[in-house]
C-alpha cells in the first residue's frame, strides 16, 4: 500500500506544514516526496524533460528524510525546475550503521504558462519535524519555510 | 483579559507588557511585549513562549523583546528583538531567520494617480515581466562565481559599479547596502549554486512589488514626509519586499548544523532545537556570522537590481527617464538582521527576527537628508489594505535597541485562507477595489489574502502610542505583483 499525506493547518501559521504516513518506510518516504513536490507545482502539470538521480546515506532515517527533502528544495533552485515524480530506493546497511537512498527524479524547467506553480519552498525546517513508528505504520510530520 | 498563556504577564503601560524571569526556568532577563489589550489578546501561544525561550539564551542583555506583529516563528517569535554581549554572548540563526536581510524598500516618484491608472495595466504587465516572481524565477543578471562573490562583499555597491542604480541610493540603504565582515569563503556551494542565478527576483510567499498612492489624507506627517519627497496629492511609490532567496535560506540551513554540534562542544543547551547557537565570538559563530552578512548583502544587492528594473518598467511605460520622473529612493531597511549595534550603554549584537531598524534623530549611522527626522521604517501591510511609512525615535534607541514592528502579521494558515478565498476571485475583487494584481501562481495568491492578516492600523497604532517608532504617511495600494 503507498503512503498517503495531508497539509497540516494549525501548527505554521506563515509558511506549510504536512502530516506523511506510509505502512512502510518505503511509503513513508514516497509520500512525503509527494507532498513537497505538490508544495511547489501540480506534478501533473510538469511534463518531464530534465532528469537526475542522486544518492544520499546518513546514519539515521530521520536525517536521510530531512537531507533528501532539502536536496529537493536545493535542486529547485539550482536547475530552476519543478519536478514531475521520483522514483526512490531505500536500503541499510547490513550492520545497521546506515541508511541509503537512491532516487531517479524528472521534472522540467520552470514554465509559468505551461505548470501549474504553487508555492516557492524555501527550505525544510527542524520544527516540530519528526519521524515515528507505530508497529508497521510511519509517519513524518513536517514544517516547510515559504 | 484573557491571554494564550499560563505565564504571568504584567502591565508596564497601555503598550507594553512583561513577563518576569520567575515565570520560566533559566530565564535571564525579563521578556516584554509591545501590543495593545487587544493585540496581546489575540496573540498565539507561540509568541509567550518563544520570546521567553530567548530569554533563556547566553549573553543576552536588558529583555527579549516582541513586537505588536508578533507571532510563532522558527525558534525566535517573528517579530523578536534581542540583544546579545558581543564578547560573551551568542550569535542565533533562528533569532535572524531564514530569509535573511528580508527588507522593505520604497522609491518615490513624481507621478500622480491620475497620470499612472490610465496606463496601470501596461505598467504592472511591465513590472511583471522586469521582475522575475514564483517558483524557480531566475534573474536577468548572470553571474559567474567570481561575480556572485563580488556581490557578497560588497552588496548594493556592486549594482551601483555594475550600472544597476545611483550613486546616491546607498546613502538612503541601512548600512548603504553592505554590511562589513561578509566572507564567502564560510558558505558553502550548495548555497551558491541557489543563488548565482536569482539576482533581481521577488521569490514568493508573502514577497511582493506594489505600485502605491499616498493621498493628502494619508500623511500625518505632513514636514517629516517632505524629507522624504513626499508631498501626498496623490503620488505614486513603489515598495518592495523580499530577501535574499534561496541563497540566505541555504547559508541559515547551513548554519543551524554547524551550531547544534557547537552546542555541545560549547556546553549550550536551548529550549527549542531551531534556537540553536554558538558564543559570538567562537570560530562556528564568526563563521555564521561572515556568512551571513554575505546573504545579507546579496539581498541588498537583489533589491538595488529589482530597483533598477522597476526605474526601466516606469521609464518605458512614460516614455522618460527614471531621473525626469523623480524616481528617488526613500530608503531600504533589514527586517531579518543580525548586527553589532553601538547605544548608549555599549555595544550589542542585536538580532532583529522580522522586526526593522528604527533610529531616532541625531543617529551618526544615518545620511544627512534624514539625520533630523530620524530613520524611515517600512512596514508592509496585506496587498488589500494598505502599508506605513514610519521614523525611529529616541525612545526607540533607549527601550528597543532601535528596533519597532515590521508589517502586519498573519492570522490565518495559508491552508485556511485557500479554504476561504480563491485566488481568481479574489484577482476579480482587488480589480473591482482599484488594485491590479498580476500574480504567478493563484493558490499563492489567496494565500496571502488581506483577510489572513492582522489590521496593520491596529499594529502602527501601538507602535506610535508606544513612542519607539511615529507615523508619517499611510500607502495605499493600486498594483500588485506576487510569486
Amino acid at each position: 500500500m503507498s503512503g498517503t499525506f495531508r497539509f497540516l493547518d494549525d501548527i505554521a501559521m506563515a509558511d506549510m506544514a504536512f502530516e506523511a504516513e506510509g505502512d512502510s518506510l518505503s511509503a513513508l518516504f514516497d509520500a512525503a516526496t509527494e507532498a513537497l513536490l505538490h508544495s511547489l507545482a501540480d506534478p501533473a502539470t510538469v511534463t518531464p524533460t530534465w532528469r537526475r538521480t542522486l544518492d544520499l546515506s546518513e546514519p539515521d532515517i530521520e536525517t536521510l528524510l530531512f537531507e533528501w527533502l532539502g536536496r529537493l528544495v536545493y535542486l529547485k533552485d539550482a536547475d530552476g525546475v519543478v519536478f514531475h515524480r521520483a522514483a526512490l530506493t531505500l536500503a541499510q546497511e547490513p550492520d545497521g550503521s546506515a541508511w541509503h537512498l537512491h532516487a531517479d527524479v524528472t521534472g522540467a524547467p520552470v514554465d509559468p504558462a505551461r505548470q501549474e506553480l504553487r508555492s516557492d519552498v524555501k527550505g525544510v525546517t527542524k520544527h516540530l519535524y519528526a519521524v515515528t513508528q507505530d508497529g508497521h505504520r510511519w509517519t513524518a510530520r513536517v514544517v516547510l519555510d515559504v | 483579559m484573557t491571554l494564550n498563556t499560563d505565564m504571568q504577564v504584567n502591565r508596564i503601560d497601555d503598550y507594553l507588557w512583561e513577563i518576569p524571569p520567575s515565570e520560566k526556568a533559566g530565564m535571564l532577563v525579563p521578556a516584554r511585549i509591545y501590543a495593545s489589550p487587544a493585540i496581546l489578546g489575540a496573540m498565539d501561544r507561540g509568541v509567550f513562549d518563544q520570546v521567553t525561550n530567548v530569554a533563556c539564551l547566553p549573553g543576552i542583555h536588558r529583555y527579549a523583546l516582541c513586537m505588536p506583529d508578533g507571532h510563532w516563528g522558527y525558534g525566535f517569535p517573528i517579530g523578536g528583538v534581542a540583544a546579545f554581549d558581543p564578547e560573551d554572548g551568542v550569535i542565533s540563526p533562528g533569532g535572524v531567520g531564514y530569509d535573511i536581510n528580508c527588507g522593505m524598500r520604497l522609491i518615490r516618484t513624481d507621478l500622480t494617480l491620475a497620470e499612472v491608472r490610465p496606463k496601470l495595466e501596461l505598467l504592472m504587465t511591465e513590472l511583471f515581466r522586469r521582475v522575475p516572481a514564483g517558483v524557480g524565477s531566475r534573474g536577468f543578471v548572470n553571474l559567474n562565481r567570481r561575480e556572485f562573490r563580488d556581490v557578497m562583499r560588497k552588496g548594493a555597491s556592486w549594482c551601483i559599479a555594475n550600472g544597476y542604480g545611483w550613486a546616491e541610493d546607498l546613502d538612503r540603504i541601512e548600512e548603504r547596502g553592505c554590511l562589513d565582515g561578509a566572507d564567502p569563503t564560510h558558505v558553502t556551494d550548495y548555497a551558491i549554486e541557489r543563488g548565482i542565478n536569482q539576482l533581481g527576483t521577488l521569490g514568493s510567499g508573502n514577497h511582493y512589488l506594489e505600485v502605491q498612492v499616498l493621498s493628502d489624507k494619508g500623511i500625518f506627517d505632513r514636514e517629516t514626509a517632505a524629507a522624504m519627497g513626499l508631498t501626498g496629492r496623490d503620488q505614486v511609490v513603489v515598495m518592495v519586499h523580499c530577501g535574499s532567496r534561496g541563497f540566505g535560506h541555504q547559508v541559515a540551513s547551513d548554519y543551524l548544523k554547524v551550531f547544534e554540534k557547537a552546542m555541545r562542544r560549547y556546553g549550550i543547551s536551548v529550549k527549542d532545537q531551531q534556537l540553536a547557537c554558538a558564543p559570538f565570538r567562537s570560530p562556528e559563530g564568526q563563521e555564521y556570522f561572515g556568512a551571513m552578512n554575505c546573504a545579507a548583502n546579496t539581498a541588498f544587492a537583489n533589491r538595488q537590481v529589482i530597483t533598477h528594473q522597476i526605474r526601466e518598467a516606469f521609464a518605458a511605460v512614460f516614455d522618460s527617464t527614471p531621473h525626469a520622473l523623480g524616481m528617488h529612493l526613500i530608503y531600504d531597511v533589514a527586517h531579518n538582521i543580525a548586527k553589532v549595534e553601538r547605544y548608549q550603554d555599549g555595544q550589542w549584537l542585536v538580532h532583529r527576527k522580522g522586526a526593522t531598524r528604527a533610529f531616532g534623530p541625531g543617529s551618526p549611522e544615518l545620511p544627512a537628508c534624514y539625520r533630523h527626522i530620524g530613520q524611515p521604517v517600512i512596514c508592509g501591510g496585506s496587498m488589500e489594505t494598505g502599508s506605513y511609512l514610519l521614523v525611529g525615535t529616541d525612545r526607540a534607541m533607549h527601550d528597543t535597541f532601535g528596533s519597532t514592528m515590521h508589517g502586519s502579521g498573519r492570522t490565518m494558515s495559508r491552508a485556511q485562507a485557500k479554504r476561504t478565498v480563491r485566488g481568481e476571485q479574489l484577482l476579480r475583487d482587488m480589480k473591482q477595489h482599484g488594485i491590479l494584481v498580476k500574480a504567478v501562481s493563484m493558490s499563492g495568491l489567496a494565500e496571502e489574502a488581506g483577510l489572513a492578516y492582522k489590521n496593520i492600523s491596529d499594529v502602527v497604532e501601538t507602535v506610535d502610542h508606544a513612542g519607539i517608532t511615529k507615523k508619517v504617511a499611510e500607502l495605499k495600494p493600486i498594483g500588485n505583483i506576487k510569486g
